[in-house]
């Protein structure tokens, strides 16, 4: 139903030539499926335990509990005091740990006078310290940027849908419905987002669980931001509805469906994708910024924006908190940014322009 | 011709709108001070912009936290259930001695304006005056001959101190809307003098305004006569009459205020007789064993007032009444948004008198704006501020350490003073009436469920100490054996197995027969105190718990717990330093259901089905006991000391074995960090210490302090050793 155009292809094509742009693109692609399979990597859960002559593989499902490998309580269980215990004993049982073996919620309060703070320490396995509930900084990155990620194509696709939506109306339909819908849109954008979001996420009732908390403040950041883009698509269904092969179209006899999702869509979907990059970047940094204010996901979530703000205010007494965040938030909206501007300089018009 | 005759009125409009967006480019200040609503919809139109309602929302932020403020403050101790609950008795003025039989007013209430006099007239029952042959003779008067002086003697006047504030007051009056915010203290609470004054380190009292007080024979009057000298910075003298004033001021409807009108209410306060000059007498309702303390009132200025209207507040927004305290803040030291500075007062009146003349000793406080807290750190190492509150771990331990070269070097010392006073109430209240918390078992489950012992012991650092009882701090009558409950598994399984939830599901969390998961929300509205539920919620998850946390703004959360929508709610109520906690409040079923008194009850002691809930009040907890009903109202009535510490201890363990409340923590000391200019005296500080700042016993040192500097201009140390001090005369555990 829905076919790219050549040009737009052609478009693509170009974007792969890029190199700085295309790399960006793969990395950030590479390092999002990596936090996808998170689990693997960073987990107070164990890959795999071998006890008793069974496998064991604890890393998805339901937990284990410690009477399962012969511990003496019925909560979940300690793999890392688990593999010290196996390693003590010398049987044949053994446990193999991920990279990180700690969880973004886990405080690791074990080792005598470990308060917070921790600075980094390879013995450890905390690569880049912990918080000031001595968890681990790098394990809350992780699971961060995949949820910030998440978040922000989440926020991208619906902010998308609806200005796709009634840009297209506005600008196929014109005329009345073109100009009472714009007035709306207007009088919408100057709702102030940020303080809407703070006011709606302050008074948001809970108990339905965090995926549940998450998902309203998609809604209602989406709610008050998907403004800014119905312009765009207004405008470019306004010009290309005015191309003689959309009255080919018409006096062919196609619907107003037919011809929006068919020819209009297809052609409007460059000045979409060049914005994307920015979007998602935008998405990312006001998430962080809602967390850092304290009005964004609720806690414990890992957060950027979370650690951030524990990083601001220690930071002489913790300053690899700020350090890893700053650094890996810098990376990933630079990264971001080079795929945007890759993708603008592909879809720039002024390259095919020919005069006649 | 039909379009132009919509034109005219759409141009007109849009010249309108233009105009007064354009005459209006500077945001005014907030109205939220008008006195009546008239005033309010006569604002002109103003054009709204994304400035205006950002500030908008700022402001009305703002408002909210300041009305939060408030009632935690206000209702932390009293409901304002009781408003307007007095009756009103139509009396004719004839027998209190207010008018003359011509229809003059007595001599001793000389500059009373109309208004003023028909209101003492009107509750004449309230309000009389007598002759010096009316006060008994029998009196046992006291002067606080006995008690110490808690300040010290070596106290050199002078020097300024410097303070921060996180805001700006948005008002100089002490009373009505926006007027408890934290300056009010430097105004107020630190500053200005009262009848008596309860002695922070004994339980006796010495004297204020009055110099001396003798309880009657009834035990609820108390008579004082005020020290002649006594009076306001604008030279005035402190009149008997102004104690009268006092209660047509606390109970006006002007000042907005009905917490306070409710507090100074008639059927608190019965009865107020003027004697002389120079001697009164207030009746309480009750013969309570701190019975001075409680009638201890201050003066109002009512020269300065004359009588209150509907302009109150805007009149008196930034013109500070005159004060009988030793710093005046005077309009021209009022550098708006920036900072307000205090000045003593030359010829104080008190600068003389017992237990007043060694404090209060900076010439000038001045107070300044810092909105960051971090911020206020940093002024504070480079000594823009004299003092700064450590008691969170992090600043004690890590921001400065006891090898911070300030420290070392003997610039800065780090204290730590042991005091003794109710600790604000720090505690997970339990909604008993909600599933599935309506099952003791769960609710002991959920105690044991807590691992206090690791926010102890990880997040503060062992500093701070577990709290034990609903009371605790109220020296004899708290509960004196009486322990929270453990963190303990095995305990937490055996009691939620008890309620039904034997089995672990695939998540860990328990599940009961019908496959209900144990899980419940905690609602909170701080949010620096994340940390510590963070460390409850990954614990509790051991005893199969789930525990979903919700961490609302302060308001929000105030709300959602009022209405008493919430499972679990962690918050603290500050107490105020008396001689017994009081119980009513939180635990009395009156304030939990609608229906009154007993009827809430079956035979056997359970709750009717279908009860109402009571909403906005501090029954949080919505315990509903008929035993502890009992017990309060009983309480509330006794007069006598040792029976109501009997009573306080058997209502704290009934609470304990209701298990609506767990304990959180308290802190058992002051911990501050000070810069050496600043002198203490050799205890450092009385017993019933809240802060650093309550009693003013400290002095500014300037030669010191311009030693300090120079030698700290040069890196020169002052002393040999890190200043830390310990004061433990007052430890009491």
């Amino acid at each position: 139903m829905f076919q790219l155009n050549p040009l737009t292809k052609k478009k693509l094509r170009r974007f792969r030539s890029i190199k700085r742009g295309y790399w960006s693109f793969l990395i950030l692609v590479f390092l999002y499926l990596i936090s996808l399979a998170g689990e693997l990597l960073v987990n107070k859960r164990a890959l795999v335990v071998y006890y008793a002559g069974d496998f064991f593989f604890p890393t998805y499902g339901e937990q284990f509990s410690g009477k399962d490998f012969g511990l003496g309580y019925d909560y979940e269980v300690d793999y890392r005091e688990l593999k010290r215990k196996f390693a003590k004993e010398n049987k044949d049982n053994w446990v193999l740990m991920p990279m990180v073996p700690y969880g973004p919620y886990e405080m690791d309060y074990r080792l005598e006078g470990s308060n917070g703070f921790s600075p980094p320490n390879f013995e450890r396995s905390h690569y880049c310290g912990t918080d000031k509930t001595e968890r681990d900084v790098l394990a809350r990155l992780l699971y961060g940027f995949r949820i910030a990620m998440t978040f922000a194509m989440g926020y991208l696709v619906l902010t998308y849908l609806i200005a796709v939506a009634v840009g297209s109306f506005m600008g196929y339909l014109g005329g009345k419905s073109d100009m009472l819908g714009l007035r709306f849109v207007e009088i919408w954008a100057n709702v102030p987002f940020l303080y809407m979001v703070i006011i709606l996420v302050s008074v948001m009732p809970g108990g339905w669980g965090i995926g549940w908390q998450v998902s309203s403040l998609l809604i209602i950041m989406v709610l008050f931001s998907w403004t800014g883009m119905t312009y765009y698509i207004r405008a470019s269904v306004y010009k290309e509805k005015a191309r003689d092969y959309i009255s080919a179209a018409k006096v062919i006899g196609a619907g107003p469906f037919r011809i929006v999702f068919k020819h209009l869509l297809p052609n409007v979907v460059s000045t979409l994708v060049t914005f994307a990059p920015f979007t998602i970047a935008a998405a990312i940094s006001s998430i962080t910024a809602l967390d850092f204010l304290g009005y964004g996901l609720p806690p414990p979530t890992p957060s950027w924006g979370e650690l951030l703000k524990q990083g601001v205010n220690n930071l002489r007494t913790a300053p690899w908190i700020v350090v890893s965040t700053v650094t890996a938030l810098v990376f990933t909206l630079t990264l971001v940014t080079f795929v945007g501007e890759a993708i603008r300089e592909a879809f720039d018009p002024k390259k095919f322009s020919t005069y006649e | 011709m039909n379009k132009a005759k919509y034109l005219i009125p759409l141009l007109f409009l849009l010249t309108n709108l233009f105009f007064s967006g354009c005459d209006n480019p500077k945001l005014k200040p907030p109205r939220s001070d008008s006195p009546s609503k008239e005033e309010k919809t006569g604002q002109k139109g103003e054009m709204i912009d994304r400035e205006f309602a950002r500030e908008l929302a700022r402001e009305f932020g703002k408002e909210f936290a300041i009305e939060f403020a408030r009632q935690m403050k206000g209702a932390g101790s009293f409901s304002l259930t009781e408003i307007n609950g007095s009756v009103e008795k139509n009396s004719s003025g004839g027998s209190s001695g207010i008018l003359n039989d011509r229809g003059e007013a007595h001599p001793l209430l000389a500059g009373c304006s109309e208004d003023v006099l028909e209101f003492y007239q009107k509750h004449s029952d309230c309000f009389s005056i007598a002759s010096t042959g009316d006060i008994p003779a029998d009196l046992n008067w006291q002067e606080g001959t006995d008690e110490k002086e808690f300040s010290s003697p070596d106290a050199q006047k002078g020097g300024t101190w410097e303070v921060f504030m996180r805001d700006f007051p948005r008002t100089l009056r002490t009373i009505g809307p926006d007027a408890n915010g934290a300056f009010r203290s430097y105004l107020l609470d630190y500053n200005v003098m009262s009848l008596t004054h309860a002695h922070p380190n004994s339980d006796g009292y010495y004297p204020g305004l009055a110099n001396s007080w003798a309880v009657g024979e009834d035990g609820r009057t108390v008579y004082f006569k005020l020290d002649p000298k006594a009076r306001y910075s604008d030279g005035e003298n402190v009149k008997v009459s102004d104690f009268f004033f006092f209660f047509y001021f606390m109970r006006s409807k002007h000042i907005q205020a009905p917490w306070y009108n409710d507090f100074y209410g008639k059927d608190k306060f019965q009865k107020v007789t003027l004697y002389d000059e120079n001697t009164l007498s207030i009746t309480f309702y009750k013969a309570k064993p701190d019975i001075v303390e409680r009638v201890s009132i201050r003066a109002k200025p009512e020269h300065f007032y004359g009588e209150l209207d509907g302009e109150f507040l805007s009149k008196y927004q930034w013109n500070p009444e005159p004060t009988t305290g030793a710093y005046v803040a005077l309009p021209e030291n009022v550098d708006k948004g920036k900072s307000i500075t205090l000045v003593r007062q030359e010829d104080w009146w008190a600068d003389q008198k017992r237990f007043f003349r060694y404090r209060f000793n900076p010439e000038k406080i001045k107070v300044s704006v810092v909105r960051d807290y971090n911020k206020a750190f940093e002024i504070f190492l480079k000594g823009g501020v004299d003092m700064f509150g450590l008691a969170k771990t992090e600043f004690w331990y890590d921001k400065l350490p006891d090898d911070h070269l300030l420290v070392k070097n003997g610039y800065l010392s780090k204290v730590t003073f042991f005091n003794q006073t109710p600790p604000p109430s720090y505690a997970l209240r339990i909604n008993s009436q909600k599933a599935p918390f309506d099952d003791l078992n769960v609710r002991i489950g959920f105690h044991h469920a807590m691992n206090f012992d690791m926010v102890l012991e990880k997040i503060f650092r062992g500093d701070f100490v577990r709290m034990n009882t609903v009371a605790d701090g109220y020296g004899e009558r708290s509960h004196p054996t009486l322990k929270a409950r453990e963190f303990s598994v095995e305990k937490a399984l055996e009691f939620f197995g008890k309620a039904g939830f034997t089995k672990r599901g695939g998540d860990g969390i328990l599940i009961n027969d019908s496959g209900d998961k144990l899980s419940v929300e905690l609602l909170t509205g701080y949010r620096h105190f994340e940390d510590v539920l963070v460390v409850l919620k990954e614990q509790a998850k051991k005893a199969g718990l789930e525990l979903k946390l919700k961490v609302l703004e302060p308001t929000a959360a105030w709300k959602a717990a009022n209405e008493k929508n919430h499972q679990v709610v962690f918050s603290a109520f500050n107490s105020f330093v008396e001689l017994f906690p009081r119980f009513w409040e939180p635990y009395h079923s009156d304030n939990a259901y609608q229906e009154s008194g007993d009827s809430k009850y079956q035979d056997d002691g359970s709750l009717k089905p279908g009860l109402t809930t009571k909403v906005s009040t501090n029954n949080f907890t919505q315990t509903a006991v008929r035993k502890i009903d009992h017990l309060i109202n009983q309480y509330r009535e006794e007069e006598d000391l040792g029976r109501i510490t009997d009573m306080a201890h058997q209502l704290s363990q009934m609470i304990h074995d209701h298990a609506v409340w767990v304990p959180a923590w308290k802190k058992p000391w002051l911990r501050i960090g000070h810069w050496n200019w600043v002198k203490f005296p050799d205890d450092w500080g009385p017993k019933e210490s809240r802060d650093y700042e309550e009693f003013q016993v400290f002095w500014i040192d300037q030669p010191e302090k311009d030693k300090i500097l120079s030698a700290m201009e040069k890196g020169d140390p002052v002393s040999d050793k890190p200043t830390i001090r310990i004061y433990e005369k007052y430890k009491s555990e």
